[in-house]
């Protein structure tokens, strides 16, 4: 709407401007930029263009404040997600009757109180949706990277979902003799915990490699794990880590030996409850989950652990949640009703109330989808943006400056300095520019920091794309140095520098930003094609090119769209758009060319 | 006698550039990670000699020499086609250029013969039907066309082209094991250079169709026009003959550029498409850090460009009588 009223504006004006009486005094006032701005502004393919590039950069600019990302972060438990929501969205029949439920990694499995199994979510293989006939009726499920573990009434273990790296090979023990209590499903790997205590696992032991330390199996009350380790909770209220190496975890602060009563991990820390209802947490704390909120000490009833994150119940029946918030999975909501379970994984949180009403909060899925690291295609896209943008402004800046200088004093000195400074501008514009900016960027480019190569990117892109101003700008001054202010201004004793820079250069101006604009378009594409074959700007910076650079096989083609689609979108309607605007521009500057 | 004298003094001065050039390259091929001398000097040496080996051999190279030395010693190796020795391949460089610099040269000719047959009729038409419908899209298309990347082009063109409708190959000059000759070969090739030739010639269809209309426009609103068509000359004839001659004068420049930006922008298009040409061959000896096929490439691609400006040259002395008049 505000567009279609811009352009009727600047009808009117015009009529204003050409027809009707009032037309030669108001033309009188108008400065030729003004002249310029009006006949750009009711030009609707250069303002259609200016709408989209203003909407992309505003977006590149403003949202990455709303969408943080971690450009060092990665998490193979989240590569190549389908765009779309519905991550955490409980099925109807469920969410009123819920018994319990469990994330896996972008997908969720749950029970209702008669032992029926759910699954929703975005399955990461299609094994998952084939559900085992005849599993009766089930007690307790849990969700993997991309399997399903689950306990029934005649306390049978069943698996379904990838039934690879030994997965499937459910131990003997657990179909004689021993009830299993408890079952976790998690990377490549299957632990479940019997009525005597026992812990047992299977799966790709190559993950996580359990020693049990004396006296430990047969005496274990409760575990949890994560990619590294498995930790249990023994009889003796003990937090006992199951390995012989000595790591982060198992720096067991004082007070929780002899008093645990609940654990859970996240993937980089421990927490453990006391009796007392105190929290203590330790291991890294790179997420902050070990910043455990003073307000919950000596409430907390129950703990869970996702990826990065921690949820508790309090004794009043509310819920908390710490750790990292980038999905929003730290970010408990206050439920009106007391909370009897949780259940929280990956990046996400369930709650069920006391009427069996689900709960959830965290991550609900990618916009865009994941790349092949896990990485949300979507923030990547923001930020890359920018840094497209940014380097591609620099880049122009600089080549203007040097064009603008060049051009300039050769247009305005002639002679001599004329023929050595356009002989100068001749050999670097017959330099072949991308093989030479590549090969720049592979030499220069060897021993030197993420950041140092941006700007190294920046300054050889502009050191090389300037003979096309310079020689524009040349041309124009050439023909404004024979006018009479410029030999108005020499007699009264304006000095050289002043009459090229403050005497002539308003008067080419309009020509320098026209320039500035395609080799805007220019440079970027420069970068993005530099950023794709690996030469540019390179990981885990983002930018549209090198975004697209792991796009360049068959298969992710083919299978990954979201992963090539997006960023080619946004890269092309940008370009188009300051094409566009640049064209309109030309068409403002010189009218001549309108008639065209 | 005056364009002779023309071009012979465009000619000076492109050899001019070219030493300053070679300046630059020398400074690149000095730049170069890695010490030429150590990497002669394998095997098991004893400390006390190695240092009378390293001297012995870094005199040997000619590196004990003053720079100007050295970089006349290169320079003559380069013009003689002596482009040293590739690491990778453990060959001669000039021995495993020849078949790259073959399929490059194919893959831009082809792709330059469909630009223009596309792109000068369509200019012309859309010049002479000016605001018509045809002209509105045509405009709409081409600003698409030399604006999109031609990577991103790429992407969408394997995808249609070879995933959802198995037309052609996406990558390789040959199909793995193919025996076939003469006809077989020549299809099987083709087929090869179906999509990358397509893909490198949108850009150019983009802009040269836009220059094209813009200086026919220009032409047919000249005097010359009105006074052949007054004339009674045929329409074609006026098109043809005295308007496009004219326009094509512009033309020649943004072409060459066009041309050179081609060649240097196929170092895209076969590293996607795996194309067995220079572009990759550079990306492949950058990544293997085998730098004498590297200089060897930026050689080449230099040594177009400054052809490309003589042959702009030339084409202007046929195409307009008045550069010949003004130098």
């Amino acid at each position: 709407m505000k567009k279609n009223k811009k352009s009727t504006m600047g009808k009117a004006t015009q009529r204003m401007l050409v027809g009707g009486m009032m037309s030669e005094e108001q033309e009188a006032v108008l400065t030729p930029i003004q002249m310029v701005f009006f006949s750009f502004i009711k030009d609707k393919i250069a303002m259609v263009g200016v709408f989209c590039f203003l909407l992309i950069f505003a977006c590149c600019m403003i949202l990455p404040v709303f969408f943080p990302i971690d450009m060092y972060y990665q998490d193979v438990t989240q590569s190549n997600v389908k765009p779309g929501f519905g991550m955490l969205k409980v099925p109807n029949v469920l969410s009123s009757d819920a018994g319990q439920l469990s994330l896996g990694s972008t997908f969720s499995v749950g029970i209702d109180n008669e032992g029926h199994v759910y699954e929703w979510g975005n399955f990461p293989t299609d094994k998952l949706k084939k559900l085992p006939k005849d599993m009766g009726k089930l007690t307790q499920v849990s969700a993997g990277l991309d399997h399903i573990l689950a306990i029934n009434e005649n306390d049978e273990v069943i698996t379904w979902g990838n039934d690879r790296m030994g997965l499937e090979a459910i131990p003997i023990e657990l179909r004689m003799g021993e009830k299993p209590v408890e079952v976790y499903a998690g990377y490549q790997m299957s632990l479940a915990l019997t009525d005597k205590g026992r812990l047992y696992s299977w799966g790709n032991s190559y993950i996580v490699d359990i020693k049990f330390p004396d006296g430990v199996q047969g005496h274990i009350t409760s575990f949890d794990a994560n990619n590294d380790i498995v930790i249990a909770l023994t009889d003796s209220k003990e937090v006992v880590p199951l390995t012989k190496k000595s790591t982060a975890y198992a720096k067991v602060p004082d007070g929780v030996q002899g008093h645990a009563v609940a654990m859970a991990m996240s993937d980089e820390s421990v927490a453990a409850v006391t009796e007392d209802g105190h929290v203590y947490a330790w291991g890294n704390n790179i997420k902050k989950t070990c910043n455990v909120p003073d307000k919950i000490q000596g409430h907390v009833k129950a703990i869970e652990g996702g990826r990065y994150h921690y949820t508790v119940i309090l004794d009043d029946g509310s819920v908390v949640s710490w750790g990292d918030g980038t999905f929003g999975q730290n970010q408990a909501p206050s439920i009106q009703e007391p909370v009897k379970k949780i259940s929280a994984g990956y990046y996400g949180n369930y709650a069920i109330g006391e009427s069996n009403t689900v709960y959830s909060w965290g991550l609900d899925g990618y916009l865009m989808g994941t790349d092949d690291l896990g990485r949300d295609v979507f923030r990547r896209l923001l930020k890359g943006g920018r840094m497209t943008m940014t380097v591609g402004a620099i880049a122009v800046i600089i080549s203007t400056i040097i064009g603008v200088v060049v051009g300039g004093v050769s247009g305005y000195k002639g002679g001599k300095v004329d023929n050595i400074m356009m002989r100068l501008t001749e050999i670097v514009s017959s330099l072949p520019f991308l093989p030479f900016a590549i090969i720049l960027s592979a030499i220069i480019g060897n021993s030197i920091t993420e950041t140092q190569r941006i700007i190294m990117i920046m300054v050889i892109l502009g050191f090389l794309s300037w003979p096309g101003i310079a020689r524009l700008v040349r041309g124009s001054v050439l023909a404004e140095r024979e006018q009479e202010f410029v030999t108005a201004a020499k007699a009264l004793g304006v000095k050289e520098w002043g009459i090229i820079f403050r005497h002539i250069l308003p008067n080419v101006i309009t020509v320098i930003i026209v320039n500035a604009t395609l080799d805007f378009a220019t440079c970027m594409l420069t970068e993005s094609s530099l950023s794709f074959i690996g030469f540019g700007v390179t990981e885990p910076n983002a930018t549209w090119g090198n975004m697209l650079n792991s796009a360049r096989n068959a298969t992710v083609i083919e299978k990954y769209w979201w992963r090539w689609v997006f960023p080619s979108i946004v890269l092309a309607i940008s370009t188009i758009s300051i094409n566009c605007i640049g064209d309109g521009l030309r068409d403002a500057v010189d009218p001549k060319s309108k008639e065209r | 006698m005056r364009t002779g004298r023309f071009l012979l003094k465009r000619l000076v001065y492109i050899i001019f550039v070219f030493f300053i050039i070679s300046i630059l390259m020398f400074a690149i091929y000095k730049a170069m990670p890695g010490d030429p001398v150590k990497m002669m000097l394998q095997g098991n040496i004893k400390p006390e000699v190695y240092q009378l080996q390293y001297d012995n051999m870094k005199e040997k190279l000619g590196l004990d020499k003053p720079v100007p030395v050295q970089y006349m010693k290169w320079i003559t190796n380069m013009l003689r086609g002596d482009f040293g020795y590739s690491t990778e391949y453990r060959r001669p460089v000039k021995d495993v250029i020849g078949v790259p610099m073959r399929n490059t040269v194919l893959l831009n000719i082809f792709s330059m013969i469909l630009v223009f047959a596309i792109s000068i009729p369509l200019g012309i038409t859309t010049a002479v039907k000016k605001n018509s419908i045809l002209d509105k899209v045509v405009q709409v298309v081409t600003i698409v066309g030399y604006s999109i990347p031609s990577f991103v082009i790429a992407l969408l063109a394997i995808y249609v082209f070879a995933i959802r409708i198995p037309l052609f190959p996406i990558s390789g000059v040959r199909t793995a094991g193919f025996t076939g000759t003469g006809f077989d070969a020549f299809v099987d090739t083709a087929k090869h250079m179906a999509l990358p030739v397509l893909v490198m010639s949108v850009g150019g269809i983009g802009s040269i169709t836009r220059y094209v209309r813009a200086s026919m426009i220009e032409a047919l609103r000249m005097d010359y026009i009105r006074t052949a068509r007054s004339k009674g000359l045929r329409e074609k004839v006026v098109i043809y003959v005295h308007a496009f001659r004219n326009a094509l004068i512009p033309v020649v420049t943004v072409t060459t550029w066009w041309l050179i930006g081609l060649f240097g922008g196929s170092v895209v298009i076969e590293t996607i498409f795996v194309w067995d040409g220079l572009g990759k061959m550079m990306i492949s000896g950058l990544n293997q850090r085998d730098f004498s096929v590297v200089l060897a490439m930026q050689m080449f691609y230099v040594i177009l460009s400054l052809a490309g400006n003589v042959l702009m040259d030339i084409a202007y002395t046929l195409v307009d009588p008045r550069v010949k008049l003004e130098n």
